[in-house]
């Protein structure tokens, strides 16, 4: 080059290194890391039931996996997509948004999708062990546990006084909110994982003895199947019908009607109760008019006024089948009908179906007038509250009104069959659980009672805890000892607990998530849009009053997984990738599904944790892994 | 629906811009809908430093540091420049501070534009001049503390309306945007990219050192600017038509004002007044957009 072209030439200085030699990790003193949390529908679910991961599934189209997700913590999905009282609905943080996810819905969804595909699901499982137990009652907690348990490696036998399992779930609740098909659907499963079932085997106090040989442990769980009277005169003269025997009634009519094989006569579905009659003082109502003609299928010659005597759901039950059977109703409460036990929903739907609702009155005195039963009713009036949030009633001075119907049916609480199923209070070593009574002893065969037998809630979700909860006690305390049994339920918590989770007892991925629970002040709304909740769809109540078919409709996958898509999904990342996008130091690193912070340059600024819709971030001091 | 926003990086990490600066989030946003062929004109502001310190740079594309009051004519001359060497596809743009672009870059920007020169400039506004340590700007919204406006002196006179300046000129596209709205963002500079002559665009960058925010807040706030109408997304094409790209729930701005510890000397009745301003503004833009009349 010549001396004036190198005076002409430019010099402009260019950069040749990027600024990644520049570790500014070193600036931080916060540290974000991934930290997924426990969603409150999931603490607030009895059974546990990892709801944020089911409706991310079930949004991302992944339906199987999310059935499989219920099954992990509830073998009962079909059962519980129908009758679960959805207390995670309760406890859903976009309630407070605009409207709770419809969680009972979808899951009701995903039972009807693996129906429908015969999905096989795949779970974990330990290996076998040498120990036997046996359950006594397949009902919701019986069979549960009898689940868990297998899952948990023991081989399990299960006894059941009716002709087909299911409990409560088979003879109590209406076909119209559970047919047996839906039953049946999860009832498989439990055969395919090798439970055995043995029907019509009703047990009394001397299995005990039998059962110490073979077996290491009991439980009991055969559930609330007595009645309790009324303690009225004329109870025993009009013949007052106990409302658990009409419904077990009309749906063992449901097995001889649906052309199946079995004899009709069921009437003693709890275990060690005698099989061939109903409860003293119903004979002269039997005789009359009812279980001959229902046990021939003529369902629909239940005329006249029926009373139902109580504020439960099995009043509100045994009132729709009434209807249904061609009848009227009446429900006579003592209290008034938002102080109901029964679930909001079906007392309205029952109202809407033309059942009538007598609140603040208490029966008095029964009495015959020809074919009819005259009742007289001893008003009250609410006189408190009580700690429970219901109204205190007292008599309302001798104030009474009469009412003349044809029967009274009466659905005032249920206990035990046999007062050798109360739960032992003391005995060698007695562990009252939440949902569960454990009682061992040096050599002696462990009982343990579950179930409606140990419950304060008498629900299908406690009776599945307190099967699972049984399990895990049970393994704990025969694989490490008495003293075992309450920190290994601590360890398998759901937030706080008492929900408990099998995936965490099986050492499943779950276990890593913190168990604080996340509020709706730490969901970044801004992410969100408000979207209606689905309504689910109904038979009309010309429909529903006709016949005994199931009011609740499928819904379609598109509407579910719009549903699904409006889950908050608290505390578990799904992938948004927010994080990633607001990282003002491109140190968000994503791997496949992985999401990895990169501290080399990450500033600890904070942003991601901030911008996380749901809270499956945290930033802390101190540089542990991330 | 972040899934459309490309995971193409044109900036490494390791710039030195403050932790939870909002300008390096608008920078990265920006770039991922440029692309490579983009060429940058950085007037003096704190990007100057973020770019990196010779020989250091964190950006995958050219930069040409230029002074403090150039942005407009050095872009019009790169852009010259690469019209004599045939290229057509690259895009010029400038990337300035609010002080650089409000004041004293305001002749060299309404030169260039009223040329209706063939380059973007984007303004990235932390509403005061930052690099320098918190002096006011005209950017610098009523009611705020900095440096030159300490304790009782906190500026009194109103934000200046930048976007209405450029839309006076009446240049093909004028549009405002936010770190916290990525998607309209994006959407922005890709259509600003597609048109020929002068563009603006008007991004809202969040400054926790200067605004006293915590870092971590920083997006958050930029996006209450947005919920409250202080700062509202929208788009002006030749200097007439008005579109309004996010119709807030309307929040109140105190919420906005609460959170910042520059403007934590107001009282319920300046921010009474403010919330007022802030309506005021609100209506005209409406008017302008024709959903108003
Ligand atoms: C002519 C001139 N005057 C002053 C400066 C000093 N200076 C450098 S950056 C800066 C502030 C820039 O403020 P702004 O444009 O708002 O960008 P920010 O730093 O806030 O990002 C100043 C005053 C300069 N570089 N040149
Ligand atoms: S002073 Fe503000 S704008 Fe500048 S680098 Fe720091 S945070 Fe970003
Ligand atoms: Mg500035």
């Amino acid at each position: 080059m010549s001396e004036a072209a190198m005076q002409n030439r430019l010099f402009i200085p260019r950069s040749c290194l990027t600024t990644e030699g520049n570790k500014t990790g070193s600036w931080r003193f916060l540290r974000p890391r991934y930290e997924d949390k426990t969603a409150p529908c999931a603490a607030g679910c009895p059974a546990g039931e990892d709801i944020p991961k089911i409706e991310m599934l079930t949004a991302q189209g992944f339906f199987k996996e999310a059935w499989e997700t219920i099954l992990q913590e509830n073998p009962f999905p079909a059962v519980c997509g129908r009758v679960c009282f959805h207390p995670c609905e309760g406890s859903c943080n976009r309630g407070e948004y605009d409207d709770s996810v419809a969680v009972h819905t979808l899951e009701r969804f995903l039972s009807d999708t693996a129906a429908r595909y015969d999905f096989r699901p795949s779970f974990a499982r330990l290996p076998s062990r040498k120990e036997r137990i046996s359950v006594v009652g397949a009902g919701p907690a019986g069979l549960a546990a009898a689940w868990f348990l297998t899952l948990l490696g023991y081989s399990c036998d299960v006894f059941e006084a009716s002709p087909e399992a299911g409990g409560v779930l088979r003879w109590g609740i209406p076909a119209y909110r559970l047919p047996a098909d839906a039953l049946r659907q999860d009832l498989r499963r439990f055969e395919r994982e090798g439970i055995r079932i043995f029907t019509r085997r009703p047990m009394d106090r001397q299995f005990f003895a039998e059962a110490a040989g073979r077996y290491q442990a009991v439980i009991l769980a055969c559930g609330h199947g007595r009645g309790q009277s009324l303690s009225i005169p004329g109870e025993m003269e009009v013949g007052v019908i106990e409302g658990l025997d009409f419904l077990r009634m009309i749906r063992a009519s449901e097995m001889a009607v649906g052309g199946g094989t079995e004899a009709v006569i069921v009437n003693g579905a709890g275990c060690g109760r005698s099989m061939d009659t109903l409860g003293e003082g119903e004979a002269a109502a039997e005789g009359s008019e009812f279980p001959g003609k229902i046990g021939e299928g003529a369902l629909s010659s239940f005329d006249g006024l029926t009373a139902v005597i109580g504020g439960g759901n099995t009043a509100v039950d045994v009132a729709r089948s009434v209807i249904r059977l061609g009848g009227k109703a009446v429900i006579c409460y003592r209290r008034r009908r938002q102080d109901m036990p029964a679930f909001a929903d079906e007392v309205r739907m029952a109202l809407e179906e033309g059942v009538a609702l007598e609140e603040l009155v208490s029966p008095a005195t029964a009495g015959r007038d020809g074919e009819e039963i005259v009742l007289s009713l001893r008003q009250m009036i609410v006189a408190g509250m009580e700690g429970s949030g219901r109204a205190r009633v007292i008599p309302d001075g001798d104030k009474m009104k009469e009412v003349r119907v044809r029967r009274v049916i009466r659905a005032t609480g249920a206990g035990p069959e046999e007062s050798w199923m109360l739960p032992a209070v003391e005995g060698t070593k007695v562990l009252a659980l939440s949902h569960c009574r454990l009682v061992s002893g040096e050599g002696k065969l462990v009982v343990v009672y579950a179930g409606d037998l140990a419950n304060a809630t008498k629900s299908v979700a406690h009776a599945i805890a307190s099967g699972k909860e049984a399990a895990i006690a049970l393994n704990a305390l025969l694989r490490e000892g008495s003293e075992a049994v309450i920190p290994r339920l601590q360890a398998c918590a759901v937030g706080d607990g008492p929900a408990l989770s099998m995936e965490v007892c099986l050492g499943g991925e779950r276990r890593l998530r913190s168990r604080h629970i996340v509020s709706y002040t730490e969901i970044n709304t801004d992410h969100f849009g408000f979207a209606p909740r689905i309504t689910q769809p109904r038979l009309l109540v010309e429909e529903r009053v006709r016949s005994f078919a199931e009011i609740d409709l499928k819904i379609s996958a598109g509407l579910a997984m719009k549903e699904a898509e409006r889950c908050f999904n608290c505390g578990l990342c799904n992938g948004c990738d927010k994080c990633w996008l607001y990282c003002p130091d491109v140190a968000v690193i994503r791997e496949g599904e992985a999401r990895r912070i990169h501290y080399d340059y990450c500033k600890g600024c904070g942003i991601c944790v901030v911008e996380c819709p749901r809270n499956a971030m945290s930033l802390g001091e101190g540089e542990g892994e991330g | 629906m972040d899934a459309e926003i490309t995971e193409r990086e044109y900036m490494h990490s390791g710039h030195v811009g403050c932790p939870g600066c909002g300008a390096t989030i608008a920078m990265r946003f920006f770039l991922k809908a440029m692309g490579e062929k983009t060429v940058l004109v950085l007037p003096a502001c704190c990007w100057s430093i973020i770019a990196g310190s010779y020989p250091q740079s964190t950006l995958k594309i050219p930069v040409i540091h230029a002074a403090f009051e150039t942005g407009g004519a050095t872009a019009s001359g790169v852009r010259a420049a690469l019209d004599m060497l045939g290229d057509t596809e690259t895009t010029v743009v400038t990337w300035a501070g609010d002080g650089g672009t409000f004041d004293i870059g305001f002749q060299s920007l309404s030169g260039a534009v009223e040329r209706n020169e063939d380059f973007l400039y984007v303004c990235y506004d932390n509403e005061a001049y930052m690099n320098t340590g918190i002096q006011r700007s005209s950017s610098t919204p009523y009611g705020a503390w900095t440096t030159t406006t300490p304790g009782r002196e906190w500026k009194k006179m109103r934000k200046k309306n930048i976007v209405e300046a450029l839309v006076a000129h009446r240049i093909p596209y004028a549009a405002t945007a936010s770190i916290a709205f990525p998607e309209d963002l994006l959407r922005k500079a890709e259509k600003a990219k597609g048109i020929k002559g002068s563009r603006f665009l008007h991004i809202y960058a969040s400054c926790p050192t200067g605004w006293r925010i915590p870092s971590e807040m920083s997006v958050k706030i930029a996006r209450m600017a947005v919920q409250t109408n202080i700062f509202p997304l929208y788009e002006v094409e030749d200097g007439l038509r008005y579109t309004i790209n996010h119709k807030p729930r309307g929040y109140l701005v105190r919420e906005y004002f609460r959170h910042q510890g520059r403007f934590q000397h107001l009282t319920d009745r300046d921010l009474d007044e403010i919330q007022k301003m802030v309506n005021e503004d609100w209506e005209l833009l409406l008017r302008k957009a024709g959903e108003r009349v």
